[in-house]
């Protein structure tokens, strides 16, 4: 790793993030398309890992510098919204699995591509606090854009799409990840005064869209005792994992 | 006075600042789906936020402690959900509402009066430190407690809770304090190993309230920008809060 340049670590990293997404295939290439259980523990897991995410963006990067924080992650709520009403995908539900026609499918992707894009800033962000939480927090989205994925799979298959397809759309949703986690933790390299302001912008946007899109979906596929358990297991994990990496 | 007295009284100070947590709702004169469903998003966040500061404290005394509190906390929510959810519709009365809004206005009295128990003890462990800060935690706590206070309110007064009694029962949520404060204080070796697990609990139980009941009803009547607004701000400017504090 020492050998490595941060760039190029940032870089790998991230990549690796953005590609597990092709695995959100697998549970559908060997069991068929999942049922809305599978769907809503699909969506709580990913709602889970985002929000041990921010927890540990939130109590390792943030210690001393609350103002520009707490600024900071109001104005990622702001963009979030404002992207979302700008695209017209505010109230968009991404399970929506009998909705038909192609704007639905247009939309469901570029939410998608929106919410990828602040995960590569929560990388970049992270590295720029040390390395190993870096690695953490790649890990864990890497892990936390498989049940993403497949979420995207079962909607797109529905509408007629073949798998590998699919799973190729839903991969190159989250490649804008690297650029954006590479371009932020170089931007932090550059000005490093900027740090607690993206961090808060990020944990501002992670929460936002954890509770814009990931738990209401989750909540209108299944019931919300079982979805309760899997965001508080999958939320205890990363909390406890990224400790002992910070 | 004798330091025991001293830990008391400034823990029932911090209990009675819950109380003020009612009074943003003085100025609220209808109850709409739409503010049903906001004030459960606020109430969701704050005690997300206060979950995220108490996991964090936890688990600066142990680690794996904090997330075996953490699962006994859940364990012991879907008890008492079971629990009220079993007793008959008709007999389960809280506040003169029946059924449904009984069971919610009681599950998170429940939950914020046991958090307190975790809350008093540590309070009790950090006075144990020495009294030079305790003005100073007390007013730090006395202040954390406020928020909660609001979460309360946000449940009960919906449901048709006057005021003063929301208040009455926030303070009530928080009296545990003082209780667990003194003998915490006079046996810190004790209680601070029971700290890391106590934290958990308060953690887990919380957070698990959020997601299995706030944010649902909050989902429920009102729109999701909205909710997903009002819950992320409240959480992150809690945590932000308790640092700062």
């Amino acid at each position: 790793m020492t050998t490595l340049e941060p760039l190029a670590t940032v870089l790998l990293f991230s990549a690796l993030a953005s590609l597990t997404a092709v695995l959100g295939a697998v549970p559908q290439a060997l069991r068929g398309t999942p049922s809305h259980a599978m769907i809503g523990w699909a969506n709580a897991l990913a709602s889970g890992l985002m929000l041990g995410v921010a927890y540990t963006l939130l109590t390792e990067g943030l210690q001393n510098v609350l103002a520009a924080g707490g600024v900071g992650a109001l104005l990622g709520i702001g963009f979030v919204r404002g992207t979302h009403s700008l695209t017209g995908t505010g109230e968009l539900d991404l399970a929506e699995l009998d909705k038909a026609g192609p704007e639905y499918g247009y939309k469901a992707i570029l939410v998608d591509t929106l919410h990828a894009a602040h995960e590569g800033v929560a990388i970049g962000v992270a590295m720029a606090v040390s390395l190993p939480l870096g690695i953490a927090m790649a890990l864990t989205l890497a892990i936390h854009n498989i049940p993403e994925a497949m979420v995207l799979n079962t909607l797109l298959t529905e509408r007629g799409l073949r798998l590998p397809q699919s799973a190729a759309l839903a991969t190159a949703v989250n490649l804008n990840q690297v650029l954006l986690a590479v371009l932020s933790f170089a931007v932090i390299g550059l000005w490093p005064v900027l740090l607690p302001w993206v961090t808060g912008f990020t944990v501002g946007a992670l929460v936002y869209l954890t509770l814009v899109e990931l738990l209401p979906e989750s909540y209108r596929q299944t019931g919300k005792t079982s979805i309760a358990v899997v965001t508080l297991v999958a939320m205890g994990v990363v909390v406890l994992l990224a400790g002992v990496a910070g | 006075m004798s330091g025991v007295w001293l830990v008391f009284l400034y823990a029932l100070l911090t209990a009675i600042a819950t109380g003020l947590g009612a009074l943003p709702f003085a100025f609220v004169r209808t109850i709409s789906g739409r503010f049903v469903a906001y004030a459960h998003a606020v109430a969701a966040g704050l005690m997300l936020g206060a979950s995220f500061g108490l996991v964090s404290e936890g688990t600066d005394y142990g680690r794996g402690e904090t997330l075996v509190g953490g699962l006994l906390g859940v364990v012991f929510i879907l008890a008492t959900q079971r629990f009220l959810g079993a007793q008959d519709e008709e007999k389960l009365v809280f506040e003169a509402t029946r059924g449904e809004g009984a069971r919610k206005m009681l599950l998170i009295l429940i939950v914020m009066t046991v958090h307190s128990f975790s809350e008093g003890i540590a309070v009790g462990v950090s006075f144990g430190g020495g009294m030079t800060l305790a003005a100073v935690i007390t007013i730090a706590i006395a202040i954390h407690n406020i928020p909660e206070g609001v979460a309360i309110t946000a449940v009960l007064k919906p449901e048709g809770v006057s005021l003063p009694r929301c208040a009455a029962w926030s303070i009530f949520s928080s009296l545990p304090q003082p209780l667990m404060a003194v003998p915490a204080f006079l046996f810190v070796e004790t209680f601070r190993a029971a700290l890391p697990y106590g934290l958990g609990f308060a953690a887990g139980a919380m957070v698990f309230m959020v997601l299995v009941e706030l944010l649902p009803e909050a989902y429920h009547q009102g729109k999701r920008a909205q909710v997903a607004t009002l819950a992320a701000a409240s959480a992150i400017g809690m945590v932000l809060f308790q640092q700062w504090l």
